[in-house]
Order: C-alpha cells, then sequence, then structure tokens
C-alpha cells in the first residue's frame, strides 16, 4: 500500500506529459513555437524535401479544402486554412458547376473518381492522407511529384524553360512546366481530362482548365500551396484557393496498391447489380 | 496491487493516446460509406483479417443472447496508418477476442468503421479511422 503514491505519481507525470505533448503539438501547429527556418540548397533554391541526413514528407493535416465549406460532409482541419481563403460561397461557379458540386456534396462524395483508385491531378494530388514527396534533380532539369495515394502515380514538372506542346491529349495530370520565383516555385498546367475531382469536394473543371500552382515552404514544418483556376468553362472568372501541408519529419513514402483490396466502391453505392444506370452520375 | 494498479493505469493511458492520436485523412469520403451518429460497439470472436490496402477490414462473428451468429464486417484505416498506432500485421489474430468501438455502415449492412479495437487482455489501439471525433472540430 505504500507504494501506491509513488505509481500513482508515476502515472499522474505520464498523463502530465501526454497532456503537455497534446499542448506543445497544439502550440506549434498554431505558431506558438517557432519552426526551423525553410532549408535549402547550396546554390540557394529552396529545399521542398527534407533536409541532408533526414526523412519526412508532405502530409495533409487531417482533411483540407481548396475553398472553405463548413457544411461539407467531410470537415476541414482548422490547422490547414490559408489565411483568408475564398469560400465556397465565393467561387465564381456557372450554374452547372454549382449544380455539380452540390450534388456531389450531397451524394456524400460517394462518386469520386479517387476513391476508385483512379490519378488524381490538381490540388486533389496533395490530399492523399499517405503524402507526396518532390524529387528535384537539376541536373535533369525536373521536379518529380511522387504520389503514393490513389494509384501510386508520380508527375513531373518541366523545369527547362519548354513551352506546353499543342494538341495535347488530355491526361489526369495535364503537361507541367515550372520556373522558380523567389522562393516559390510555380507550376503552370493545361492539359486536363475530367475523369478526376480537383479535389475531394467535388470542385468540377473542364478540359478548358489551366492551372496555376505556387508551392512555398514558409518554414521547414509548412508548405503554402496556393492554385489558380483558370477553366471558363467552369467559372465565370479565375479564382485562388488553397491550403497548408504539414512536415512529417522521419516518414518516408512506402508501397501502396489501392487496386489490392479496394471495397470502398461497393460500400459506398452497392454492388454494381444495385447501381441505377439512370442516374445523372452513374458512379 | 501496485503491478495491477499499474497495468489499469497503463491499459488507461494507452486507451487515452488511442483516442488522442491525430486526426486521420483516408483515400475515401467517411460520411459516404458511415454514420457517426450511429455508434456501434462489436465483442466477439476475429474469423478474417485482410491486411491490406486501402484500408485493413477484419471480420468478426458475434454471438447474441439466444446464441444466433452474426458476421461484421469491420473496417480500419491503411496498414501503414496502423502502424504509425502501434500496430503489427500480427497484433489482432483469428480467433481472439476483440471489442470494436465504431461506426455503422449507412446501409443498415453489417458493416462498421472501426475507431478503436480493444484485444482480450484489455489492450486498446487506434484504428486509424477517418471518422475519428478529432476530425470533426
Amino acid at each position: 500500500m505504500t507504494e501506491r503514491p509513488a505509481a500513482a505519481r508515476l502515472v499522474a507525470a505520464l498523463l502530465v506529459s501526454v497532456a503537455t505533448l497534446s499542448i506543445s503539438t497544439a502550440a506549434q501547429r498554431s505558431g506558438g513555437a517557432p519552426a526551423k527556418p525553410t532549408p535549402h540548397w547550396p546554390d540557394g533554391r529552396v529545399n521542398l524535401g527534407p533536409p541532408p541526413g533526414e526523412k519526412g514528407i508532405w502530409t495533409p493535416p487531417g482533411i483540407v479544402q481548396l475553398s472553405l465549406n463548413p457544411k461539407s460532409v467531410n470537415r476541414a482541419s482548422p490547422t490547414s486554412h490559408l489565411p483568408d481563403n475564398i469560400t465556397l460561397e465565393a467561387v465564381p461557379f456557372q450554374p452547372w458547376a454549382r449544380a455539380l458540386h452540390a450534388a456531389r456534396q450531397a451524394d456524400f462524395e460517394r462518386d469520386e473518381p479517387h476513391t476508385r483508385c483512379k490519378a488524381s491531378g490538381g490540388p486533389r494530388e496533395f490530399i492523399t492522407p499517405y503524402g507526396v514527396e518532390f524529387v528535384d534533380i537539376p541536373e535533369t532539369k525536373r521536379i518529380y511529384i511522387f504520389d503514393v495515394g490513389g494509384p501510386h502515380t508520380f508527375r513531373t514538372i518541366y523545369m527547362d524553360g519548354r513551352p506546353h506542346p499543342k494538341d495535347l491529349d488530355p491526361s489526369y495530370y495535364g503537361h507541367s512546366v515550372g520556373r522558380w520565383e523567389s522562393e516559390s516555385l510555380v507550376v503552370d498546367t493545361v492539359g486536363y481530362n475530367t475523369k478526376f475531382w480537383m479535389d475531394r469536394e467535388g470542385t468540377p473543371h473542364t478540359e478548358q482548365l489551366h492551372l496555376v500552382e505556387r508551392f512555398t515552404r514558409t518554414d521547414l514544418n509548412s508548405l503554402k500551396y496556393e492554385a489558380n483556376v483558370d477553366d471558363p468553362g467552369a467559372y465565370t472568372a479565375t479564382w485562388t484557393g488553397g491550403f497548408i501541408l504539414r512536415w512529417s519529419p522521419g516518414t518516408e513514402l512506402f508501397e501502396y496498391i489501392c487496386q489490392d483490396n479496394n471495397r470502398s466502391p461497393q460500400g459506398m453505392v452497392g454492388a454494381d447489380a444495385s447501381v441505377s444506370r439512370q442516374r445523372r452520375i452513374v458512379p | 496491487m501496485t503491478t495491477r494498479f499499474l497495468s489499469s493505469a497503463l491499459v488507461a493511458l494507452a486507451a487515452l493516446m488511442a483516442v488522442w492520436a491525430a486526426p486521420v485523412n483516408a483515400h475515401h469520403s467517411f460520411a459516404a460509406e458511415f454514420d457517426a451518429s450511429k455508434p456501434v460497439t462489436i465483442k466477439g470472436v476475429v474469423t478474417q483479417i485482410d491486411w491490406k490496402n486501402p484500408h485493413v477490414w477484419f471480420y468478426v462473428n458475434v454471438k447474441d443472447e439466444e446464441g444466433r451468429m452474426t458476421r461484421w464486417a469491420c473496417e480500419m484505416g491503411a496498414p501503414h496508418q496502423l502502424q504509425g498506432r502501434g500496430w503489427l500485421r500480427d497484433t489482432m489474430k483469428i480467433g481472439d477476442v476483440v471489442t470494436v468501438e465504431g461506426s455503422l455502415a449507412r446501409d443498415g449492412s453489417k458493416r462498421a468503421n472501426a475507431r478503436t479495437v480493444t484485444t482480450a487482455d484489455g489492450k486498446a489501439l487506434g484504428a486509424a479511422s477517418s471518422g475519428d471525433p478529432t476530425t470533426r472540430p
């Protein structure tokens, strides 16, 4: 019995440690503790990967949204919000695009191609829970974005100054050319197909989509992602949305084969025989 | 006595850690398949474990008071996410008695999204559920 107070003190200390860890993590996310500065390569280029000798990848801090929608069926983590990000109401949808977005939300996002293990271009590439890695190879003037979520793919950003080809065949990731503007990597992409949602909320686009993404590593732990959407097929004006990705130190990409045992489509819409082919959107 | 007290306290601590785990994202919309307003507790014997992407699924036979057996299918996060929460692929074995806390499927079938799984020895592990309450501010 005399040992009980000592044991109790130990447990209390453990609980205090957990509480302290929670508070310090929250403090770091809210900017309470200063993060290390943005890493750079010896030539001054921003390093979008781990500092030499370290590991890490970029992950969304929970669910993130391109435009803020507190009524979404899957609410975003507040730590991912850009200051003054655009709200869903302010997105200049054409009527059909707004209706389609609403329909996708009303269906709890169950028709999303990403959940069928399809590649996801644009912002959706960064909303996979399993993280992305930027592989910058200046010798080849290319930056690759490795993405294990969805169908475990990569995307190429040409940094050699080439223009977009004419008469592109529409594709999931389109054709991306990039350049550095001071501390930001700016990527210009055209040539998208419409077989993916550009975010998990169901924000529509057409083959006219021209996306300009800006990646800014504001400190070691934070990557500001901004996407300028220019799509006269779906919107009445250009608009910009984005979110903040979190550095996950000590972690690396891993083998992730979504097709291995993907039961989500059946779970969300039922077996093939039960799917209505009369619906406007056939999952 | 002290050992038992410590064990109980550490189990409680583990449960706290499981609940406290960071918010989880998933490759599909939680709300499309499960209903967070319909919590469920499933206690039974593990009959099958599919330790695969994009989600780990396991199956539990549950016997009711009248002896009838029902087979439940339970979804967890991806193997990679579970490993980050202390799971190994053989943490749960066929024949184990487990208690699953989670949310029911929207379609009323015997499926659930697991939030925590407690093994017979009282060890509670987070299931990397996309429906974790911490994802819903």
